[in-house]
């Protein structure tokens, strides 16, 4: 069944999402760089927008032209200047990583700023009204004009870059910038693609904003969701980006006149409300391969080089560990207040060291542990709703996700760098829409403490034994056999499989690891609210907290609980925004300083402890070389026995 | 014309020159050689621009260019054909042409590689390791340059396609007496017989400096 009148509205929301989709490739062809932050900077400009008209009281059009003339190019230039340029010789991951630290930064500033609030008056740059088709249809003038602007973008660029001079050039700066340097002004050209990517995101962040609500979260991963479009493109090719656009747009209204039997039609409802999830998600699983080059060590170039303490822990790194139990036991001292924010550290902590494992041992990104965290959340309230003992469901819940990363790390085993990310991250994605925004799923949770618990500072004990529980665990797969097996996988996958370590199992196997501790701080998250709460687990949530690890060393357990503990103390004792405005600012530099706060602090113990130099060779007096010089001599003519 | 004055270039903490003093004249084409790993990659891409001198000064035709930028040395006539990522990848061999020549005739390469006129419209990934070589060194023949830098010119080649290659070379060299070519060579019989001054690289630092008659290929 088609609805020509369906379909008409389905162009609307597919314009929109093409108008995203062909930024994102815009930008990639002429920066050479898959630009995550693509969608914070859109909602950046977009809330700059809604300040100069709705605050400042500009006219339209001079805020238009300030928004997409100056400050979205102005935004790009600084980012080429101060992030990419700096990088621009590191691999796939040191820049995820940078546009994962851009958006975040971008996000805090937005917290900053207009405080995270979300307005529904989005100035709109587009006409109102429509137009008349035969048979009673009608077409907005905005669908038409956003239609035109795709349309223009797509071939502006396609014959720029085929068919002129600087077209050419860019394309060399892209392929390779040392080699370009020598023969274009390749600083200039780069500067000015990061300036159109960015002008891209300013286009789509304004002709957004007043369609969806202005808001920093939900905007970002709506524009971060028409990824799937792209990735449908392989990255390259414009024309199938802005087809399968519309396809989806008009798909997704089409399955709003579906409706079958009652009991499905809450599953068909999430299916064409998060259509372009589920397309993200599928589009990862069946393209074999982006258009991208990604050979880069999956996680290399994110921990120290050189760092490779997976022999027994010796006394010198006892010694923080020794004062970080101290610091951690301290909130039991605290007043109540202060008591019950201090207990979402050792939830959030189990969180990052999960990251840890998955990210700093055994190499691979994983954007998605937020929904692994949610998960183990929601089993964990579903058991104990079910009558299983509080404490058992506790550590049942997590269990029970296991298997689920089990399942989801099958994915990873061909995939890497980017790839895996994504795929990870559309994970998380998925698990948001589709269970924890669904009421079916949500809806009469259990998550109230049994007595006993109920006193945090009890609670408080419980959640330090389960960390120490986790950093065991964690200890055991970081150290003997097992942790060399796994650092042999993150530095090579080559060399680790002619070794005869079996890396397919090894990543599997590492994904359940990550996913039941994740489950286990999110079900730890949930019980210290006393109350399920979805914004906790949104995927958007995901990428800050990799971030964060990453700035606090990505191979370091310690500095995840470290980490873990400053993040809730700025948020608790900032304004919110602050925090997410440091991990930003840490992760964009932390291409300059490889293995983040951890390897700086393992950098300084290691030179404070350093053994005290002894002159290697030792003066003899004369009478003492004879004596030495007699002593090889009778070892020479010893018999060998 | 080329003055190195005790230049030293570290990678993090490693030092990979210590402190090497050499001078390169005009009208001359001089052989670094040396093993891999004695410096004499670094070397050139330190003159070319890519990798920043930790101490010591590189002075170009009287000016000091130790701190100038990779452009401004290639517009001062400082070419360095690298021994891999020479090309653009990406490209067709037409477009890396295009490239090379800024606007400049394209026959001086597709005459002395009569193999790239067929090969024009393809990917140069698509391309052999020669065939890559010789888009490589058809910069030299296309855009003008004053001190020619080229490492490891046959690496991984035939040695039928690494001779094709030097006896080009050998032809630029001698049709442009009043420039400077540096050729660094890991085996010394090709860069031999076409130097007209041979230093050699050891660990980082100058082992010695003759003309190709005091070096026996079989020693060293």
């Amino acid at each position: 069944m088609f609805y020509a009148g369906l379909a008409l509205n389905g162009l609307a929301i597919g314009c929109v999402a093409a108008l995203a989709a062909v930024g994102l490739l815009a930008t990639y062809r002429v920066t050479g760089v898959f630009n995550i932050a693509f969608g914070s900077n859109a909602v950046f400009c977009a809330y700059v927008m809604w300040q100069c008209v709705r605050v400042w009281h500009l006219p339209l059009a001079v805020a238009a032209l300030l928004v997409l003339g100056i400050v979205a190019p102005g935004v790009g230039l600084v980012l080429e200047r101060f992030v990419y340029r700096p990088l621009r010789r590191s691999g796939a991951s040191g820049l995820l990583v940078a546009t994962l630290g851009v958006l975040v930064l971008q996000l805090g500033l937005v917290f900053l700023l207009w405080g995270g609030r979300s307005y529904v008056d989005a100035p709109s740059l587009l006409p109102a009204g429509s137009v008349r088709l035969p048979g009673s249809l009608t077409l907005p003038y905005a669908t038409i004009v956003e239609l035109c602007v795709v349309a223009l973008i797509a071939v502006l660029l396609t014959f720029l870059l085929r068919a002129t001079r600087v077209g050419l050039m860019v394309r060399a700066v892209v392929d390779d910038r040392d080699l370009a340097s020598a023969l274009v002004p390749a600083d200039r050209l780069a500067a000015g693609g990061w300036a159109f990517g960015s002008f891209l995101a300013g286009v789509a962040g304004v002709l957004w904003a007043p369609i969806y609500h202005l808001d920093p979260y939900s905007l970002t991963l709506t524009v971060l969701e028409t990824m799937g479009v792209a990735v449908l493109a392989r990255l390259t090719s414009l024309p199938i980006a802005v087809v399968a656009a519309l396809a989806i747009g008009i798909g997704q209204t089409e399955l709003t006149a579906v409706h079958p039997a009652a009991r499905w039609q809450g599953l068909v409802d999430a299916f064409h409300t998060n259509l372009f999830v589920l397309v993200l998600f599928a589009a990862l699983m069946v393209v074999p391969r982006l258009g991208i080059r990604d050979s880069g060590a999956a996680g290399g170039g994110l921990h120290r080089q050189g760092a490779r303490r997976t022999s027994r822990v010796d006394h010198i790194s006892r010694l923080p560990l020794g004062a970080l139990s101290l610091v951690l036991a301290l909130p039991l001292f605290f007043d109540p207040a202060d008591l019950r924010a201090s207990l979402a550290v050792p939830a959030l902590a189990v969180v990052f060291v999960s990251l840890v494992v998955a990210t700093g041992y055994a190499g691979q990104i994983s954007l998605g542990q937020a929904g692994y965290a949610g998960l183990g959340a929601l089993f964990m309230a579903k058991l104990a709703g079910a009558g299983v003992p509080w404490l058992l469901a506790l550590f049942l819940g997590p269990l029970l996700v296991v298997p689920l990363g089990w399942l989801t790390g099958y994915p990873a085993i061909h995939r890497r760098g980017l790839y895996l990310a994504l795929t990870t991250f559309a994970t998380a994605a998925v698990v948001a829409r589709f269970v924890f925004a669904q009421p079916v799923f949500v809806g009469a949770l259990v998550v109230s403490r049994p007595r006993g618990f109920t006193d945090d500072h009890w609670f408080y004990a419980l959640e330090l034994a389960c960390l120490l529980l986790a950093l065991l665990l964690v200890r055991s797969l970081h150290t003997g056999p097992m942790g060399r097996a796994l650092v042999a996988m993150r530095d090579s996958e080559t060399a680790a499989v002619s070794a005869g370590i079996d890396v397919r199992r090894m990543k599997v196997f590492v994904f359940a690891c990550a996913a039941g501790l994740a489950g286990l701080g999110g079900a730890l998250t949930t019980s210290a609210a006393q109350a399920f709460n979805p914004t906790d687990f949104d995927p958007v949530q995901g990428l800050v907290w990799f971030a964060a690890v990453a700035v606090w060393g990505v191979d370091s357990a310690l500095g995840a609980v470290v980490g873990a503990a400053a993040l809730v103390a700025v948020d608790v004792g900032t304004v919110s925004g602050v925090s997410s405005l440091l991990i930003g600012i840490g992760a964009v530099l932390l291409g300059r300083f490889p293995g983040g706060i951890g390897a700086a602090v393992r950098r300084a113990g290691d030179w404070a402890v350093r053994p005290v130099e002894r002159p290697l060779t030792r003066r003899l007096s004369p009478a003492g070389r004879a004596v030495a010089r007699a002593a090889a001599a009778r070892a020479r003519e010893r018999p060998v026995s | 014309m080329l003055v190195l004055d005790a230049l030293r270039v570290r990678y993090g903490p490693l030092e990979a020159l210590h402190g090497v003093s050499l001078t390169f004249a005009q009208g001359e084409v001089t052989a670094v050689l040396g093993r891999n790993g004695a410096g004499k990659s670094t070397l050139l891409r330190a003159v070319a621009g890519y990798l920043r001198a930790s101490s010591g000064r590189i002075h170009w035709q009287g000016s000091d260019i130790t701190r100038a930028p990779v452009r401004r040395r290639a517009d001062a006539g400082v070419m360095l054909i690298p021994d891999e990522g020479g090309v653009f990848r990406t490209l067709t061999v037409r477009e890396n042409l295009d490239l090379f020549a800024a606007g400049r005739e394209l026959t001086p390469a597709l005459d002395a590689f009569p193999d790239l006129r067929t090969l024009s419209r393809r990917r140069v990934t698509l391309l052999s390791g020669g065939e890559q070589q010789m888009l490589a060194l058809s910069r030299a023949l296309l855009a003008p340059w004053r001190l020619l830098l080229v490492d490891e010119l046959s690496h991984g080649l035939a040695p039928v396609l690494a001779t094709r290659l030097y006896d080009v070379l050998a032809a630029l060299a001698a049709a442009h007496p009043d420039r400077a070519v540096v050729l660094a060579e890991p085996d010394p019989r090709e860069a031999l017989a076409l130097a007209d001054r041979v230093h050699v690289l050891r660990r980082g630092e100058l082992a010695a400096t003759g003309s190709p008659a005091d070096f026996d290929p079989a020693t060293l």
